[in-house]
C-alpha cells in the first residue's frame, strides 16, 4: 500500500464545518487516482493534508509504509516525499528552467544533479530548455517543467492539483495525453484532483467521487 | 494537535525570534501605564488644573481639522487624476505626493518666513503699492496657519490610498451612473466618496496620527499640544512622571481617532459580485472644466510643493550655499542613520513578516496590530517609554558591572542604540506592511511547493522568499528612510549629546530666526525625500508595465 489515509477530518477554522470529514483512501503502488467533485467538495484540501500543508484535526496518514499523520505526530511537508504539482504551477521566477529543477535535488553532486535535469527534460519533450526563465514559457510548458521539478526527487507519491484548468481545450486533449504517457512511464504513483470526470477517464485513473 | 495547528507551519526558530521583537516593541508603551500608577510629579497639580484642558483642546482641533480638509482635498484630487485626463495629468499623479518630501515644520518656517513682515510678499507690497496691511492678515503662527500647513503638506497620506482604490474600481459602476443621467459631482458625492470611504478615512487618520505626533509645527508656532507640553514638563522641567501622564492622555486622543475611524468606516466592506473588472477609463476634460481641473490640481502643488522650494532655493542662494562643509555633513550623519535603521527595521520587519505568514489569522492579526502600534503613538511618547526602559536596562547593567567589579557607566540611555530602538518601535509597521504586501502579492504556492521539495521553512526564506521579496523590500526601505530622515520628536528627546540629523539641525536653526541658514539643510532633507518618493512611484509603474 503506497498511500493510506483512515478517517481523516478537516476544517480551515473553528467556526466552520468540517471540509473533509472522515475520509478513507487507499492507494496502491503505481495506481493513478482521482479525486472528482465540485469545488468546495475538499478534494484539494485532501492533496494538502496528504502533502503536509495543512494540520488535520483527526486521522491518519500513511506514506509508503511510514504514518506521516496521527494524533500524536506530524511530519513536515518537507520530509514527507510527496510531489505535487500546483494549480497554478508555482515556478520560481527568479530561477531558470534547469535551477528550477534541480530545486529539490540540491544534495545531488553537480554532475548528477545536471544529468538528472537532463534526463527529466527529456522525459517531458524540453531538451534545450534549460536557461529559459517561466515567463518566457507557454502554460503548456511550464506545467510540464513543473512535472519535471516535482519528479526529480523520485517522490513516493505525485500530486496533481486541477492539472487542466488553466489550459484551453484545445490544448486540453493533447496535454492529458503526454501527461498519462509520462505517469505511466515514470511508474509513480498519483493521485490527481479534478472537477470533470472527463479528466479522471481520459488518464485510465481510477475514480473517487467527492461531495 | 491543536495548538499544532494554530501555529500552522510556523518553526519554533521563527516564532521565537519574533516573539523577542514583539515584546522589544511592546515594553516602552506597557512602561508609560505601569509608570502611570507611580507617584504624580511635582508639576502635575499645576499642568492638571490649569493646562490640560487647552492640551486637550488644542489637539482635538487640530487633529479633527485637518483629517477633515486633508480628506476632502485628497479625495477630491485622486478622484480628479483617477477619473480623468488633462494635460499634466501624468506628472501630477505622482507630483502630487511630492508635498510628503517637506516635513511640516519646514514648510511651517518658510510660509511664515515668506508672508512674515520681512517676508518677500510684504516687501514687494510695501515698496511698490505702499500698501501696509494689518499683520492680522499675514499672521500664520496660529491655529488656522498650524492647520494649513499640516493639510497641504499631509494630504497626499489621503491621495495616495484613494488613488490605489479607485484604480481598482470598475469602468462599468461610472458608466452605468452616467447612463442612469447622473452629473459627475453627483457621482463623485453618491458614489464615488460613498464606496472610497474606507480608503479615504484610512488616509486621513494617518494624517490625523501625524499631526498629533508633529513638533515642529506647533513648537514654531507657540501653540501648546500633549507633543510640546511632554518635551517641556521632560527637558523644561526634568519631570518625568508628568512626561508619562501626559503621555497617557495623549494616548487617550489616539484612542478617539482610532474610535471615529472604526465608526466611519462603519464595518461595511463593499466587494463585487464578479472577478472580471474594467479598470476606470479615465475621461478627457476640455475647455473650461480643463482649465478649472489644471487651476486646481497644479494649485494644490504649487502651495504644497512648488513655492515652498522655490523660496529655499531662493534664501540658500542668498547665503552662496551657505557653510557647504556643515551641510555635508549633516548629510552624511543623516544619510547613514536614516539608512541603518532603515536596514535594521526591515530585518525586524521580514522577520515578524515571515512568521505572521506561516501562522493562523488570529496570530497574524495580532502581529500586525502590535507592530503598527508605535505608528499611531506620537513621538514624544515613545521617547518618554524608551527612556524609561532604558534607565531601566541601565540601572541593570550598572548593578553587574559593581558586582563585577567594573567601573559603572552609562551603556545603553543616550546613545545611537537607543535612538535606533526608538524608531524601530515608531516605524516596524510601515516595514512590516511593505513586506507583508509583498508576501500577500507572491502568494503562498511557492513557498508550499518549495517545501515539498524537501526544503525546510528557512532554506525556503533564503532561497525563495527573499528573493522574490525584493520590490517590497525596496519601497519598504525608502519609505523607512524618508521618515526616519525627517523624524523630529524622537530625535530631539533621545539623540546622544552633539548629535544632530538635518531635521533636528533645519528645526535649531530655523528656531533662532536662522532662516537661510535652515534653508540649505531643509533642501537637501527635501532632495532625499523627494528622489525616495519618485523611486518608489515608478517602480510601480514600471512593474505594472
Amino acid at each position: 500500500m503506497q498511500l493510506k489515509i483512515n478517517d481523516l477530518t478537516f476544517a480551515y477554522n473553528k467556526k466552520e464545518k468540517n471540509i473533509v470529514e472522515n475520509f478513507n483512501l487507499e492507494v496502491e503502488k503505481g495506481e493513478v487516482v482521482a479525486l472528482v467533485g465540485v469545488s468546495g467538495s475538499g478534494k484539494s484540501t485532501v492533496l494538502r493534508l496528504t502533502a503536509g500543508l495543512e494540520i488535520p484535526d483527526s486521522g491518519q496518514i500513511t506514506i509508503a509504509g511510514q504514518t506521516v499523520a496521527s494524533d500524536y505526530k506530524f511530519k513536515a511537508a518537507e520530509q514527507r516525499e510527496v510531489g505535487m504539482v500546483f494549480q497554478d504551477y508555482a515556478l520560481f521566477p527568479h530561477l531558470n528552467v534547469e535551477k528550477n529543477i534541480a530545486f529539490g535535488i540540491d544534495h545531488l553532486s553537480k554532475d548528477k544533479r545536471k544529468a538528472r535535469v537532463k534526463e527529466l527534460l527529456k522525459l517531458v519533450n524540453l531538451e534545450g530548455f534549460e536557461k529559459r526563465y517561466p515567463h518566457q514559457l507557454s502554460g503548456g510548458q511550464q506545467q510540464r517543467i513543473a512535472l519535471a521539478r516535482t519528479l526529480a526527487p523520485g517522490p513516493e507519491l505525485l500530486l496533481l492539483d486541477e492539472p487542466f484548468s488553466n489550459l484551453d481545450a484545445e490544448l486540453k486533449d493533447k496535454i492529458r495525453r503526454e501527461l498519462n504517457e509520462i505517469i505511466r512511464e515514470v511508474g509513480v504513483t498519483t493521485i490527481l484532483v479534478s472537477h470533470d470526470r472527463e479528466d479522471a477517464e481520459f488518464m485510465q485513473a481510477r475514480e473517487i467521487l467527492m461531495n | 494537535m491543536q495548538l499544532l495547528k494554530k501555529l500552522k507551519k510556523a518553526s519554533p526558530g521563527w516564532f521565537l525570534l519574533t516573539a523577542g521583537i514583539i515584546i522589544l516593541l511592546l515594553i516602552p508603551n506597557l512602561n508609560i501605564i505601569i509608570n502611570l500608577f507611580g507617584e504624580a510629579g511635582a508639576n502635575w497639580e499645576h499642568v492638571k488644573n490649569y493646562l490640560l484642558i487647552n492640551y486637550f483642546q488644542n489637539s482635538l482641533i487640530l487633529v479633527l481639522a485637518t483629517g477633515l480638509l486633508a480628506a476632502f482635498l485628497g479625495a477630491g484630487l485622486a478622484w480628479l487624476i483617477a477619473a480623468y485626463d488633462f494635460p499634466g495629468r501624468d506628472f501630477l499623479s505622482w507630483g502630487l505626493i511630492l508635498p510628503l518630501a517637506i516635513p511640516p515644520y519646514i514648510g511651517a518656517y518658510v510660509y511664515q518666513g515668506m508672508f512674515g513682515y520681512t517676508g518677500p510678499l510684504q516687501i514687494f507690497l510695501r515698496n511698490n503699492f505702499q500698501l501696509n496691511l494689518s499683520q492680522r492678515y499675514f499672521n500664520f503662527m496660529n491655529l488656522k496657519g498650524a492647520i494649513f500647513i499640516y493639510t497641504i503638506f499631509l494630504f497626499p497620506y489621503v491621495f495616495l490610498m484613494t488613488k490605489a482604490f479607485l484604480a481598482k474600481q470598475s469602468a462599468s459602476l461610472l458608466e452605468s451612473s452616467r447612463l442612469l443621467g447622473k452629473s459627475d459631482s453627483a457621482i463623485f458625492f453618491k458614489i464615488i466618496l460613498p464606496l472610497s470611504r474606507g480608503a479615504v478615512v484610512a488616509g486621513s487618520s494617518l494624517v490625523m496620527m501625524e499631526v498629533l505626533n508633529d513638533y515642529g509645527v506647533v513648537k514654531y508656532f507657540g501653540i501648546s499640544t500633549f507633543t510640546t507640553a511632554i518635551f517641556k514638563s521632560w527637558f523644561g522641567m526634568g519631570d518625568l512622571p508628568t512626561a508619562v501622564r501626559l503621555s497617557v492622555m495623549a494616548m487617550l486622543v489616539i484612542f478617539v481617532v482610532l474610535f471615529i475611524e472604526k465608526l466611519m468606516r462603519g464595518g461595511r466592506k463593499y466587494s463585487y459580485s464578479t472577478s472580471n473588472i474594467r479598470p476606470l477609463s479615465r475621461r478627457k476634460l476640455e475647455g473650461s472644466r480643463k482649465i478649472m481641473a489644471q487651476i486646481f490640481t497644479y494649485g494644490v502643488f504649487f502651495f504644497g510643493f512648488f513655492l515652498p522650494t522655490a523660496q529655499l532655493l531662493y534664501w540658500s542662494f542668498l547665503s552662496r550655499g551657505g557653510r557647504l562643509m556643515e551641510t555635508l555633513h549633516f548629510a552624511f550623519t543623516s544619510f547613514l542613520t536614516g539608512g541603518g535603521a532603515a536596514v535594521l527595521i526591515l530585518i525586524g520587519a521580514v522577520i515578524v513578516a515571515t512568521t505572521a505568514r506561516m501562522s493562523s489569522n488570529f496570530v497574524s492579526n495580532l502581529l500586525a496590530r502590535i507592530t503598527i502600534l508605535g505608528y499611531s503613538i506620537p513621538g514624544a511618547v515613545i521617547a518618554v517609554g524608551v527612556l524609561l526602559f532604558m534607565l531601566q536596562l541601565d540601572v541593570a547593567f550598572s548593578f553587574l558591572q559593581t558586582s563585577l567589579g567594573l567601573e559603572t557607566n552609562i551603556v545603553l540611555s543616550s546613545t545611537l542604540i537607543m535612538l535606533i530602538f526608538a524608531y524601530a518601535v515608531r516605524f516596524m509597521g510601515i516595514a512590516f506592511n511593505s513586506v507583508n504586501s509583498g508576501y500577500e502579492k507572491i502568494g503562498e504556492s511557492y513557498f508550499e511547493a518549495s517545501r515539498t521539495l524537501g526544503k525546510g521553512v528557512t532554506e525556503t526564506f533564503f532561497k525563495i522568499d527573499l528573493p522574490m521579496l525584493k520590490p517590497a523590500l525596496m519601497s519598504g526601505f525608502l519609505l523607512v528612510f524618508i521618515e526616519t530622515m525627517k523624524e523630529l520628536p524622537l530625535t530631539m528627546i533621545l539623540r546622544p549629546f552633539n548629535f544632530d540629523t538635518l531635521a533636528t539641525k533645519a528645526f535649531e536653526y530655523a528656531s533662532d530666526e536662522m532662516i537661510y541658514r535652515a534653508a540649505d539643510l531643509s533642501l537637501v532633507l527635501i532632495f532625499f525625500s523627494a528622489v525616495a518618493i519618485y523611486l518608489i512611484t515608478h517602480r510601480r509603474r514600471r512593474r505594472k508595465k
